[in-house]
């Protein structure tokens, strides 16, 4: 009924996190239409690249990180 | 993203040695309750994602997957508990093996491991729900809105979505929220400056001809221009700092009066009646210890939400997932809505208070100030205590609890003290006193007052329009996100709706063709109302019965699945999902899953082997995809109906000399056997309501069924002229007839001596032959080539054909011209 013990080479764990590619990644497309409606209304394209970086290349979703894309290097008064 | 070849199970959870060869295809695992079904799920689950959900999240207690995942006698051995996957990716066109012990559950093996294929591992990683079990399935049904928003959210990713609305959004509130103190200081900033330069508005030309007018007693040419640079006292000579400072009397003076005023408007009746109106709120709140606590609890969460940040607990640095806590913290917000909703209200109330003990606070400040240049220094601590006591009760004003020191510090800020006021007397008696400066030394104190002030009033404006400008692109990013969202995921739900509507209505054609949904998303939650018959949108629970809510839950992941996985939706294990759905449309689930998703493998258990039999008479999975655990033990794990199992195991029955043992095993194998016999060859059987046959009703039915179908294939092989089939026929006839004879099980209506219950009370060398018996006849029945029961064809109406499923087996049952 059971197999031999499988006698398996060490390899790479799986420990990054996930990237899907080849289906829809609704997180991805919802940042994208929002990037480019921030376009359509205007928003200076410093703000705009500070987001894409935050939500679509680092993936970080921390308030600290949205209010510093958001921000940029200006602290509140 | 993938399919499955074979699993191999080793001494994890129930199992402690199994293999099952899924070959890429649908697979069916059937067996009663406890017999390690959910064992196989749990090892699939495990293999891919590093996780068994049954045994983490929400309710678990105590159960851990590292304490609780191996076999319990290999509890202290974690390495042991092992599972190995044989995994086809059919994107790269390339199998590969993903091996996992529970000794690090988080590591797993993958060969070979180029980094196409661990992407699309850590893809299959990401998205534990291939495995759905009817809680899940339930989860999407019958959960509040809210629930059902999360549980659709985490399946669809949304949650990241929803985290970055509900950051957004904070970050605007927290940048109008700012707005408030520094417009308070700007308009004190204007009133201080408005004072100095003795106007009651503040536009350029008013000042410039202010500030001119004090600037002809000196002799500076006149400003033609107010800017950002502009200095009132521009060309004046700077005083001498050895000189002591003096107090500027009329401004002064001034001050004095403004500060009586912001006293006079302190102990106003307005404000008494307002401290009157929130200390009875306040009271309100206290008065109740529950709902004081909820204010604390709801104070502390909010606090909370606002300080988290970090990806580990600040106090003993156990690590946390940022977004599930954000998540739980929320809903304890969520609960304490009403709390929350009184608070609010309450701090609204007390923002006027904190404005005037501000203004307040600032006026002392200025007099103390006036007071250390009188000479002799008029006494005026009362005045600075009492601007420090104001500084106290803003801040627990602002702060609100605890509660009872609120209201007893609320209570005393329409008090002023009487020493504070004499001060204040004082020192006006003070600067009232004081010989009036020559014009020119009244123009430089005018100008370098009203600077001093112009400064600080620009300051303080410059602060408020870079915050305004903030929370306004904080505002518009955030509402430019809000309908972003809500577009792309209405858009998705609509899709989702559609889907989920034309799949249900495919499984329930019959009477619900006309099926309808609506996914209604608001604000976080999401509504779920189907058509019931016509009558209106109703929830899925309000009328539809179990069965349907079952097909329904089903029938709304399969359609999340495709909008999610579009063509990587490869791979899915439905854990007994259909328990309620009723047998028709069992049939019918078979057909949308074979139909409608021809690239996805499902892995499917039940505990109901007349569902497995649809699985296999609708074409779902192959007569050898599927396996039937017939027991389990704590020893051995699950064992199956497997004629290599069940021959062997009663052989080492008989060889202990337990013909019991033996008898009963046998008797189990053949009644399984004897229904799946009839079912295949479509053999009549008295029908009984409660479907519980007998082996004596059961086992001569096949046989005669068998009798008849070689009769029948003579009749027709005679009918087609095909001499050499009919003796072909004839030979298979007598051969079968010899091992039906000899197992005498036709016999057992009419001879109680020979009938299965008195098999017990044989010997071993009488049981013996039984056994053969029964062995050879089962073998009458199998295709010599593939060893399985072949089945009638088609399953219903006139059959055509006796087959197997590798084709040796095919025996024409139609006469020629019929």
């Amino acid at each position: 009924m059971g197999t031999r013990e499988s006698e398996l080479p060490e390899a790479s764990p799986m420990t990054t996190s996930p990237v899907k590619e080849g289906s829809p990644d609704v997180p991805a497309q919802v940042f994208e239409k929002f990037l480019q409606a921030l376009g359509d209304a205007s928003a200076s394209a410093e703000l705009i690249a500070r987001l894409r970086k935050t939500l679509l290349d680092d993936k970080t979703f921390t308030e600290r990180a949205l209010k510093a894309a958001v921000l940029g290097e200006e602290s509140l008064p | 993203m993938i399919q499955v070849d074979s699993i191999t199970i080793k001494e994890f959870r129930g199992i402690r040695d199994l293999t099952l060869n899924f070959k890429e295809k649908n697979f069916a695992i059937c067996g009663p309750n406890g017999t390690g079904k959910s064992g196989v799920v749990d090892a699939l689950e495990f293999a891919l994602t590093g996780n068994v959900s049954r045994l983490s999240g929400e309710g678990r207690g105590d159960v851990s997957l590292r304490r609780h995942g191996p076999h319990v006698d290999k509890r202290d051995d974690p390495d042991k508990a092992r599972v190995t996957l044989k995994v086809t990716i059919p994107s790269l066109s390339k199998t590969v093996t993903v091996e996992r012990s529970l000794k690090n559950p988080a590591v797993a093996h993958v060969t070979p491991s180029d980094a196409a294929v661990l992407e699309v591992l850590q893809q299959v990683k990401a998205h534990p729900e291939i495995v759905l079990s009817r809680r899940e399935l339930i989860r999407y049904v019958l959960a509040t809105p809210g629930k059902r928003a999360e549980e659709v959210q985490a399946l669809l990713h949304l949650d990241q979505v929803e985290q970055v609305r509900l950051g957004l959004q904070k970050i605007a509130n927290s940048c109008e929220n700012q707005l408030v103190p520094l417009g308070t200081a700007s308009t004190q900033a204007c009133d201080n400056l408005l004072r100095a330069l003795e106007l009651s508005e503040l536009t350029r030309e008013k000042v410039l001809a202010a500030a001119n007018a004090q600037r002809s007693i000196l002799g500076l040419s006149p400003l033609t221009d107010l800017t950002e640079a502009t200095s009132l006292k521009d060309g004046m000579a700077t005083p001498d700092p050895a000189k002591p400072q003096r107090i500027p009397k009329a401004q002064a003076l001034a001050d004095i009066r403004a500060a009586r005023e912001a006293l006079a408007e302190i102990s106003s009746v307005p404000t008494t009646t307002r401290v009157t109106e929130v200390a009875a709120d306040l009271n309100a709140l206290a008065s109740d210890p529950a709902v004081a606590a909820s204010v604390k609890r709801e104070t502390f969460y909010t606090t909370g939400m606002e300080l988290i940040e970090a990806e580990a607990c600040p106090f003993c640095d156990t690590p946390w997932d940022f977004g599930e806590l954000k998540k739980h913290i929320q809903a304890k917000i969520g609960h304490l809505e009403e709390i929350s909703r009184k608070r609010t209200a309450a701090e609204k109330k007390i923002a006027p208070l904190i404005a005037a003990l501000r203004k307040v606070q600032a006026a002392m400040n200025t007099l103390v100030d006036y007071a250390s240049l009188t000479t002799p220094p008029v006494a005026c601590e009362a005045a600075r205590d009492y601007s420090a006591n104001c500084g106290t009760v803003v801040q627990r004003l602002t702060a609100l609890l605890p509660l009872a020191e609120t209201i007893t510090f609320l209570a005393n800020v329409p008090v002023v003290p009487q020493a504070v006021l004499d001060a204040v007397a004082n020192l006006e008696k003070a600067v009232g006193s004081l010989p009036d400066p020559t014009k020119q030394d009244a123009a430089r104190e005018w100008l370098t007052v009203a600077q001093e002030r112009l400064e600080v009033w620009r300051d303080a404006m410059r602060k408020q329009k870079a915050a305004k400008e903030q929370a306004e692109r904080a505002r518009k990013v955030s509402d430019i996100y809000a309908t972003t969202s809500d577009t792309v995921l209405a858009g998705i739900y609509a899709a989702v709706e559609k889907e989920f509507a034309s799949l249900y209505s495919f499984v329930n054609r019959d009477d619900e063709d006309k099926f309808k949904a609506q996914l209604i998303p608001s604000r976080g939650k999401l509504g779920f109302d189907v058509d019931f018959y016509g009558r209106g949108f109703f929830p899925p629970g309000a009328y539809h019965s179990e069965g349907h809510q079952d097909s329904m839950g089903l029938c709304l992941y399969l359609a999340l699945m495709r909008h999610l996985q579009g063509n990587g939706f490869t791979f899915s294990v439905l854990d007994d999902v259909l328990m309620s759905v009723d047998a028709g449309h069992r049939r019918e689930v078979c057909t949308l899953l074979k139909k409608e998703f021809p690239n996805t493998q499902f892995i499917m258990t039940t505990h109901d082997p007349i569902w497995l039999r649809h699985m296999r008479t609708e074409g779902l999975t192959g007569a050898r995809s599927a396996v039937h655990f017939r027991s389990w033990s704590v020893n051995h794990g699950p064992t199956r109906w497997d004629e290599r199992d069940v021959w062997t195991e009663i052989g080492d029955h008989l060889k202990e000399n337990d013909v019991r043992a033996a008898a009963a095993l046998l008797r189990n194998y053949l009644e399984y056997t004897s229904a799946e016999l009839c079912h295949r060859l479509r053999a009549p059987v008295e029908f009984r309501g409660d479907a519980q046959y007998q082996l004596g009703e059961l086992l001569p039915a096949a046989i005669t069924r068998m009798r008849r179908l070689h009769v029948r294939a003579k009749e027709a092989a005679n009918s087609w002229n095909q001499r050499e089939v009919t003796e072909q026929l004839t030979a298979r006839e007598s051969r079968f007839a010899i091992l039906a004879d000899t197992s005498n099980a036709e016999k057992w209506q009419v001879n109680a001596a020979v009938h299965f219950n008195s098999w017990d009370n044989l010997g071993k060398e009488d049981f013996e032959p039984v056994v053969k018996a029964f062995r050879d006849l089962l073998g009458g029945f199998t295709c010599s080539d593939c060893n399985e029961y072949p089945r009638v064809s088609p399953d219903r109406e006139s059959p055509e054909s006796l087959r197997c499923d590798c084709g040796k087996t095919n025996i024409n049952l139609r006469k020629k011209g019929a």
